[in-house]
């Protein structure tokens, strides 16, 4: 497909979400819709940097939550309206996306995980003992009447699905590019790739900064969703570990991986929320991991090429 | 080539996307059915953090539900309950109330157990003006002023106060008189609060703060703690934590020795049956807030029988054996909304909520009353010492002698011993 059909795509997707919106459904599909498409979007952004780089990051829950945090200062500071708080959230982590990246990027393999594991637990700390954005006690929103739409579950949907649209059209226009071809270079064999002249450093740079952002992103509008924003429930563990399942299930190649992982996978967690029993919501994810890092170790993109391929 | 083909997908994926959680929802519309059984939704912590509480409270709920079926339900109709797993996390509980409003269209909804629970589900219950029943909350009301929230937790109207005045009321009664004092917390929510509080109460009582410092929730060696609060000798020693820390103070201090006049307050978790029953003799000399113990003054009509069918269930449950903290006010919560509606004998949001703000109810855990902000509208959180306990036997705790209620005056079932180390012997 070309660069153009996946703009309709993404612009007609859009456009469903709108009409979702307007149609006055049940309103808990708004909430449930914005919880899968928050993973979309998480899940797509942690591929960039895990999938087409190949350098895993359990860093996730830090920058979603610094992405809520900075949505609670300027909240608190200046009132300002969500598009601003979306767009400084997604460049406050792109930051330390950047930052993380020159401290960390010579680490490889397992200790980059452990570095980026262990940059969530100082954030939070740090997070923890500040006062302003209501340290641990938590913070408490109190929403402003809904502007344009008939309600915040409606306009937060509305918004994750466009969120979740550029994410992805982003994702898969880095893959298609010649930074993707030099990800995928140096996710094979880093040192063959420096000696073909592959800008490596830059590239990781790069694909943290990118990551950083729309993690970022993603946590910019969760205290209006949640309200009540705590840094035990910020940075859960959850999220680093669904960002990582998510795209090991889809397929870590591609961008369209990830939105498969996170739409399979975030439903199947919503249903069992409310359905069997949530005691088997992390049972599901590590089952289901389990069996795909044995049967299908490149997800189910990677499945259906090898099947095509027959 | 293949990557070329792959992505013919896109569009299907996405679509999908929306469509799944379209399909999702249409499943629950299907199943909302005619409104015959009066139904109470809650999420509960069952998984996580708070799980261990959490189990119990619903179990309470449940034994409710059983008590008010059996009379007949509520104004002539059965009362069914919905309850899904918040997994302590605050972040569902958005998702779990809007499926219980708009999916299972439940009549009423009730809290989950804790302030980190309840917090998220205030705006909902705003925005949809819903009376709600809190299942101690600890100041949730405070910036929010919803006048339809009530909460059952007995902190009353100065939540973060009222906590420790009956610590502070103990230790300033004694003589001599103790003149210095260490506060010690984790940094969490309820002990910041707590810690808030009780340097409040140092000033009005006339202490000397001589230590006052928290500690990162994740510490799991509290020896460092102990010492240095060892080294500056207080006479009184004010914990506010939660369950792993209190054990872990409790150890520390004695193991290095810690041996003020007085020692406790805000400890979280010490209530609990598999706590008291791990720390057994440790626990002598301890006060601390309580919520209900097993003597004669705390015997209300109507708590025998919750709890021989508590410990019944909980037998078969796995779960807290005797139940004394949480279970018999997350029943009184339910008990009172259930009394609210068969009072205003109605099922309207907002008579039911102005029935409880103008009634005293006759529950589980006695007379309760609310006051503006929806707490209880006089404070009745417990003082109550250890004394006595011998080896770590279950059994010891169901009777009276072992956790003496000290304050209020009220409920008092007996003295307390003092210098704490006077009780370890």
């Amino acid at each position: 497909m070309k660069t153009r059909g996946a703009l309709a795509v993404g612009v007609a997707v859009i456009g469903l979400g709108l009409a979702l919106a307007g149609l006055g459904v049940n309103p808990y599909v708004y909430f449930a819709g914005y919880v899968v498409l928050q993973y979309v979007v998480i899940a797509t952004a942690w591929n960039v940097l895990g999938g087409y780089a190949g350098y895993v990051n359990f860093g996730t829950p830090a920058f979603f939550a610094l992405g809520a945090y900075t949505s609670i200062f300027l909240i608190e500071a200046l009132r300002a309206p969500l598009p601003v708080l979306i767009l400084s959230g997604g460049l406050v982590a792109a930051l330390l996306g950047l930052g993380i990246g020159y401290l960390t990027l010579r680490l490889k393999g397992v200790f980059f995980s452990i570095a980026t594991f262990a940059l969530s637990v100082v954030l939070q700390t740090l997070i923890i003992n500040w006062e302003y954005v209501g340290g641990a006690k938590g913070y408490t929103l109190i929403r402003p009447p809904v502007p344009f739409f008939r309600s915040w579950g409606v306009l937060l949907f509305t918004l994750m699905v466009a969120l979740a649209v550029v994410t992805v059209l982003v994702a898969r226009t880095i893959e298609r590019s010649w930074i993707g071809r030099g990800l995928a270079a140096l996710r094979d064999d880093e040192d063959a790739a420096e000696c073909m002249g592959v800008p490596t450093l830059r590239l990781k740079l790069f694909a943290t900064t990118l990551s950083g952002f729309f993690l970022g992103v993603a946590g910019a509008p969760f205290p209006y969703y949640v309200t009540y924003v705590e840094p035990s429930s910020a940075f859960d563990l959850n999220y680093a570990v669904n960002a990582l399942a998510m795209p090991m299930i889809g397929g870590t190649t591609t961008w369209l991986g990830p939105v498969i992982g996170a739409v399979l996978l975030g439903t199947a967690q919503q249903v069992a929320t409310v359905t069997i029993s949530s005691e088997l919501n992390l049972l599901i994810v590590g089952v289901v991991l389990v069996l795909f890092v044995v049967l299908a170790p490149e997800g189910l993109t990677g499945l259906v090429r090898k099947l095509r391929r027959r | 080539m293949m990557r070329l083909r792959t992505s013919t997908l896109p569009g299907w994926a996405l679509v999908g996307a929306v469509a799944g959680t379209l399909v999702l929802a249409g499943a629950g519309v299907l199943v909302a059915r005619a409104a015959d059984p009066i139904r109470i939704g809650l999420g509960m912590a069952l998984t996580g953090g708070l799980s261990a509480n959490g189990k119990p409270a619903l179990m309470a709920i449940r034994i409710w539900k059983d008590d008010v079926n059996k009379k007949g339900g509520l104004l002539g109709r059965p009362v069914e309950l919905i309850s899904y797993d918040d997994q302590t996390n605050p972040a569902t509980v958005p998702g779990i109330y809007t499926k219980l409003l708009d999916v299972d269209k439940v009549d009423f909804v009730v809290s989950g157990y804790g302030t980190n629970l309840i917090a998220p589900l205030m705006p909902i219950a705003m925005e949809r003006k819903l009376t709600i029943m809190g299942i101690l909350g600890l100041a949730n009301n405070e910036k929010y002023k919803y006048p339809n929230y009530f909460q059952i937790q007995p902190s009353g109207p100065d939540p973060e106060a009222n906590w420790a005045t009956g610590f502070f009321e103990i230790a300033a009664r004694q003589n001599p008189k103790p003149q210095t004092i260490a506060l010690i917390g984790a940094d969490a929510e309820y002990p910041r609060h707590a810690i808030a509080g009780a340097r409040e109460l140092v000033k009005k009582f006339g202490f000397t703060a001589v230590y006052d410092k928290s500690y990162p929730p994740s510490t799991v060696d509290y020896t460092p703690i102990a010492r240095a609060i060892k080294a500056v000798n207080p006479d009184i020693v004010f914990v506010a934590s939660y369950p792993p820390d209190s054990v872990g103070m409790v150890r520390a201090a004695a193991e290095v020795g810690l041996q003020p006049k007085i020692f406790g307050g805000g400890m979280v978790g010490l209530q609990f049956t598999t706590v008291m029953t791990s720390l057994g003799p440790m626990l002598n000399g301890i006060v601390n807030y309580d919520f209900w113990a097993p003597e004669a003054t705390m015997m209300f009509p109507g708590i025998k029988e919750f709890f021989a069918e508590y410990q019944k269930r909980a037998k078969e449950g796995g779960v807290d054996p005797l139940g004394y903290y949480l279970p018999p006010y997350a029943y009184s919560a339910v008990q009172i909304l259930g009394l609210a509606i068969e009072g205003s004998k109605s099922l309207d949001q907002q008579k039911v909520a102005d029935y409880i703000r103008s009634n005293e109810f006759s529950t589980i855990v006695g007379k309760v009353r609310f006051g503006a902000n929806g707490e209880w509208a006089k404070s009745r959180v417990l003082q109550v010492q250890y004394q006595g306990i011998k080896g770590t036997d279950v059994e010891q705790f169901r009777v009276p002698g072992k956790k003496v209620v000290l304050y209020p005056e009220e409920f008092k079932s007996g003295n307390v011993i003092y210098p704490y180390s006077a009780a370890q012997k």
